[in-house]
């Protein structure tokens, strides 16, 4: 009998522990949408001694450093996949298997260290800027932190391709690089997709790398495609300002509101990330 | 020749995804590796160590290295028996509906970033709760971060086991304890383990929820009770970076990521070697 108490206590309390989260997201940024309403979102000021609260200069800066983290992450990632699953010898595998686990596991923090030690020195001298602290070295921090996660699931969807279809192409007398366009990739396309999706959701949670390079400075780009000044996304905003927000104070609700849309934004593209993928299956 | 010229472009486009971070890791041991003398590890006599008085005390990176090790250890004890009682569940009572809505709220919480943990811990166990700062409120917020992973790792490793041998140790009449006790522990435990390991190099290296949750900077060497606060590696880290202009400051910030990197590093390896065994013996 214990051991179905121990089931329902665990049962129970993850419930609780559920209700927990999503009742304390609601609660706590209701106070900030009830008093302004929705419209910050697209609001471009954000002075909280002002009560000038609007998300966008952060979410643009979000969506630009993902934006770039992708462009550099995903072809590389994808390469890094197939070669070593399609071109690798089997034996080499799981040591290269080996580096993307180490890889995946160094903590975001020695990213940022680095970050501020090599990247933003390195921009500051080629680029000729006055401070490195920008969307571009987010972006590119971002990408090598997403690499692992892109690199694993598309391995994974290229392992799970059924061996005959290799063989089929391989009767057809279709030579490796059209095997790989008109066979793998098609097959492989609906991981890669939601492996993207996820990588996006990871990178935009990312905190503590991105909040010592990015500036953190709450400005849109001017122009919108100048991503050589410092700015700010939504996870540096909240972690720069949440230590210095007073208890039940407007900031304080809008940075929650900041977290509730980042999670809104993350649980979405996950869901859209783990549906087709089962219909896939199915077929 | 196209496949040659095809092959090249792609291993010349993969390159940066296996050279990079190794470099990263490279120049990580050089800069960490000259700091890591007697006084880091606060052994070097007080003369010596009063000009580095302002960043270590004379217990040098110890108490750091413990307060990680501490939530670490805490969040992973308290998540483990959830995880164990929710797969347990998912495989003894639920039906098929619920399974597969129990799969999807799990991963869905699991791609909801760490941060936004952090908020909740600090809205509810720090403000609400009144616990304050707290190495429980980390390891509680610590918990609920790895617990889907947790749970779905072992959710996976026990539909791993063959269902004929389920099958026929009921038909034995064996009770549901006897069957998880005598036959699905020595045949999933390898996985449990390393998604146990995995965990808690995930909580080693998460840094933004424990940052307003667990801890402080310094005058911490060892938390009294689960209500006081303590220090950890991350939050050392991520402190000494912000002052990234003095030399010193940056040595010593090269030298913790590198003690870090070695315990998160140390457990990802065993957990990867667990995994490729229990992969083999199937």
């Amino acid at each position: 009998m214990w051991l179905r108490g121990w089931i329902m206590l665990s049962v129970l309390t993850s419930i609780a522990l559920i209700v927990l989260f999503v009742g304390f997201l609601i609660h706590a940024s209701l106070p900030f949408f009830s008093e302004y309403g929705v419209s910050p979102i697209i609001g471009r000021e954000w002075y909280p001694y002002e009560d000038l609260y609007g998300f966008l200069p952060a979410l643009v800066g979000s969506a630009w450093a993902i934006a770039i983290a992708l462009i550099i992450a995903l072809p590389c990632g994808l390469a890094a996949a197939i070669v070593s699953v399609e071109i690798l010898p089997l034996r080499y595998q799981s040591t290269v298997n080996l580096g993307i686990d180490i890889l995946a596991g160094i903590p975001s923090v020695v990213y940022g260290l680095l970050g501020i030690a090599l990247l933003l020195p390195w921009l500051e001298n080629n680029l000729d800027l006055l401070t490195g602290h920008s969307l571009l070295a987010a972006g590119l921090l971002l990408s090598v932190m997403i690499l692992p996660t892109i690199t694993r699931l598309s391995q994974d969807a290229f392992r799970d391709i059924d061996n005959s279809y290799r063989e089929a192409a391989n009767n057809l007398g279709l030579n490796w690089s059209q095997q790989l366009v008109a066979v793998l990739l098609p097959q492989a396309w609906p991981s890669i997709r939601s492996a993207s999706l996820l990588a996006t959701g990871r990178g935009l949670g990312e905190t503590i790398a991105v909040m010592l390079v990015v500036g953190s400075i709450d400005r849109l780009p001017d122009p919108w495609y100048n991503l050589l000044t410092p700015a700010q996304t939504i996870t540096s905003r909240i972690g720069r300002e949440m230590g210095e927000a007073s208890v039940g104070s407007d900031q304080w609700s809008a940075l929650m509101a900041c977290g509730l849309v980042l999670t809104l934004c993350v649980a979405v593209l996950s869901i859209i990330a783990h549906t087709p993928h089962k219909r896939a299956a199915h077929d | 020749m196209i496949n040659r010229a095809s092959k090249f472009a792609l291993c010349l486009l993969a390159l940066p995804a296996l050279v990079v971070p190794a470099l990263c890791l490279a120049y990580l041991l050089m800069r960490g590796l000259p700091g890591l003398d007697s006084s880091f590890f606060g052994l070097s006599t007080l003369e010596q160590s009063r000009d580095t008085a302002s960043l270590s005390n004379q217990h040098g990176i110890f108490p750091q290295i413990m307060g990680s090790v501490l939530l670490s250890a805490l969040a992973c004890s308290i998540a483990m028996p959830l995880a164990l009682g929710l797969s347990l569940h998912n495989q003894l009572y639920a039906g098929r509906r619920s399974q597969s809505l129990m799969v999807h709220v799990l991963t869905t919480f699991q791609s909801i970033p760490p941060l936004v943990y952090g908020l909740c811990g600090l809205v509810v166990f720090v403000h609400l709760l009144q616990w304050g700062i707290s190495l429980a409120a980390g390891a509680i917020v610590l918990a609920m971060i790895v617990l889907p992973v947790l749970t779905l790792n072992t959710i996976h490793a026990l539909e791993r086991i063959p269902t004929a041998l389920t099958d026929s140790a009921r038909s034995l009449g064996m009770s549901a304890g006897q069957i998880i006790w005598h036959v699905w522990r020595p045949k999933a435990w390898r996985s449990l383990l390393t998604g146990l390991f995995l965990a808690i190099a995930r909580t080693l290296s998460e840094t933004a929820p424990i940052l307003f949750t667990a801890t402080v900077f310094s005058g911490v060497i060892w938390p009294d009770s689960l209500l006081s606060p303590v220090t950890s590696l991350q939050t050392h880290i991520f402190y000494l970076a912000q002052e990234a202009v003095d030399e010193r400051i940056l040595a010593h910030a090269w030298s913790s990521a590198l003690i870090l990197v070695t315990l998160v590093v140390m457990f990802s390896v065993i957990a990867h070697f667990l995994n490729r065994h229990s992969s083999g013996n199937e």
